[in-house]
């Protein structure tokens, strides 16, 4: 055990950004979601993790900020172990790591730009942040932002006016906005629709490549995995059950990860 | 809380018992509070009802034990052992349908006995007459004293209205803490929750016209009491409502300002707040229509306002200006309503 850490010490030095160590969560119902995952994460990765519902991903990429409490296991963020980190320094830890959702998880009724600037939270006194006193560079920054994602003209809409894809594009904005890291991304396009899907992948990607940022997606589709991820791990029942590169994904592998059965659909 | 953890077996006993006991009191009253004085002996009445619910615990016990199945157990069984085995009997075959059917019919026997409902004082001639002499002196309102009513519902308006937005933030800063989903389900938030909860719940199961008899006592007759008993009903009616908004909020949100690394404070001022507003709005509006009603009626116990004017008149046997005065709450309490229920309408 000892010996490994020192060698993820070690790694993290180089370009390790990420390692994840026999990492474990059972829910107090009783339910094994994650069964000892193990895995590292380059800095500058786009890696994707598949696997049906119920298999642990979501489980598992909320263990690593720590909006879910892992049981077991270890996780190292550059370097420093974030396993048993209390208080502050989980606020400091998530800060470092932003985060989409499926449901983008946006304040329906706020602005677009008042969503972005969320990312500025924790770096903004609560006073100041309860009373919406925004530094100057916090603001531009967030407007900086809406326009990577191209929808800057859209800053004083509420976010609720917005599509699905926009929302999402949002979310992204507002993670950059928070200078993570890393960018956890939990099933980004699950709710969207095809075309608008590849939209908003490619604005991870264009994150990914432009600003060096390390992305962790969870996706469903594998045609979107083909095409985006440099590296895959695939989860079955809270176990890593591949780990690699997308496109030696075969149809062997695909029922092993599947299920017996199981068609690959493919979105364009 | 404690009836959560009791099963529902003890549930439908209990139940069973007590239904047993009340039936049996009140067919063998007669014999039972055969005197006056039978009837106020507490002590020996509640043996007599406490003797039967064990009798009938036990025939409640034997019965289901039979796979007869009980109102209790049609109330109380868990919802998968709900479902009549076999083929349905309609209700009145039942024994179930029947108790239910008889513990209504007899409850509404005794309470007509115990209500003193009398067909023939409804129906005497002279009461009627009288009654409507004195109806056609209220429908004939004595305008001369619409100054002075004014004067003071306006004092009754503003009651409810200070009652109200002293409430407001006081309970808007108790209602997160009366929130499961912000306290946790463990240690110490778990216990401040169910004790606030507890002290909620007492206080607004306690009349607003109770409150001001203490407040009156307190700080003397008058409007001060009156306002002072609706702010602390509204406190916890309005925390009780809130805290139930709170907890129906959408966690997506919440998560979403989380992942940032916001700090508590900041996730709900920025996941949750937003998400209540305006049901607080709309609850606070209605709140102070409520408070309005709720004043007149306050001023008879020395709460002020025109419940006082009308507590005085009514007492004097002035009809037309009791008349007047009952017209003037009409108008405002409809004219409230219209507008709470306008504006509520307008910020859905």
């Amino acid at each position: 055990m000892s010996a490994s850490v020192k060698d993820s010490v070690k790694d993290s030095m180089t370009d390790t950004i990420l390692s994840v160590r026999h990492l474990e969560k059972t829910y107090p119902n009783g339910m094994r979601a994650l069964k000892g995952v193990s895995f590292d994460v380059k800095k500058g990765e786009f890696l994707v993790i598949i696997g049906l519902s119920g298999s642990g991903k979501s489980t598992l990429l909320r263990c690593l900020n720590r909006l879910h409490e892992p049981t077991g296991g270890q996780i190292l963020f550059k370097g420093q172990d974030v396993t048993n980190i209390e208080g502050d320094e989980i606020l400091k830890l998530r800060s470092r790591i932003g985060m989409i959702f499926q449901h983008f998880n946006l304040i329906p009724r706020h602005t677009v730009i008042g969503n972005v600037l969320s990312g500025s939270l924790s770096r903004t006194s609560t006073v100041r942040s309860l009373l919406g006193l925004w530094s100057r560079e916090d603001r531009e920054k967030a407007q900086s932002y809406l326009n990577l994602v191209g929808i800057g003209e859209k800053a004083y809409y509420r976010a609720s006016q917005l599509s699905g894809g926009q929302q999402q594009r949002v979310a992204i904005a507002r993670a950059l906005t928070q200078a993570p890291d890393v960018l956890l991304a939990d099933e980004p396009v699950a709710s969207l629709d095809p075309a608008t899907c590849h939209t908003v992948m490619d604005y991870l990607r264009k994150v990914n490549q432009e600003l060096g940022l390390t992305i962790i997606c969870n996706l469903h589709f594998l045609s979107l995995v083909r095409q985006y991820a440099t590296r895959v791990i695939a989860l079955k029942a809270g176990e890593i059950v591949y780990e690699g590169d997308p496109n030696s994904i075969d149809d062997a592998w695909f029922q092993r990860i599947y299920g017996e059965g199981a068609k690959e659909v493919h979105i364009n | 809380m404690q009836k959560k953890s009791m099963g529902p077996v003890v549930r439908r006993t209990v139940f069973d018992a007590f239904v047993f006991a009340y039936l049996v009191m009140a067919v063998l009253s007669p014999i039972i509070f055969s005197t006056e004085e039978a009837l106020h002996q507490l002590s020996r009445n509640a043996s007599i009802f406490f003797g039967l619910s064990i009798v009938g615990a036990f025939i409640s016990g034997l019965v289901s034990r039979a796979g007869v199945r009980t109102l209790g157990e049609i109330l109380f069984a868990p919802a998968h052992k709900r479902l009549p085995q076999g083929e349905p009997k309609p209700w009145y075959a039942t024994l179930w349908g029947q108790q239910a059917l008889v513990t209504t019919l007899v409850t509404l026997i005794v309470g007509l006995i115990v209500t003193e409902a009398s067909i023939v004082a409804l129906l005497d001639k002279e009461r009627i007459t009288s009654a409507s002499r004195l109806l056609g002196e209220l429908f004939n309102p004595g305008w001369h004293i619409l100054p002075t009513v004014i004067v003071h519902m306006v004092q009754t308006v503003y009651m409810a209205f200070v009652a109200t937005l002293i409430a407001v933030p006081i309970a808007f800063v108790l209602s997160f803490m009366a929130a499961k989903n912000i306290m946790g389900t463990t240690g110490p938030g778990m216990a401040f929750y169910t004790a606030l909860r507890v002290v909620l719940n007492v206080s607004r199961s306690i009349e607003p016209i109770v409150w001001a008899i203490i407040f009156a006592l307190w700080v003397g007759f008058g409007p001060f009491a009156g306002m002072l008993a609706l702010m602390i009903q509204s406190v916890s009616s309005l925390a009780k409502q809130y805290s139930e908004y709170v907890e129906g909020v959408d966690e997506g949100p919440i998560e979403g300002i989380r992942s940032t690394g916001a700090t508590t404070l900041q996730t709900v001022w920025f996941a949750i707040v937003p998400q209540v507003t305006l049901p607080y709005i709309s609850y606070t509006i209605y709140r102070w229509d409520t408070n309005v009603r709720m004043a007149t009626i306050i001023g008879f116990v020395g709460g002020g306002g025109i419940g006082k004017l009308l507590i005085e008149y009514q007492l004097q046997g002035a009809w037309r200006e009791v008349g007047c005065i009952l017209l003037v709450i009409a108008a405002v309490v409809w004219i409230m309503d219209a507008f709470s229920a306008y504006v509520r309408e307008a910020i859905k």
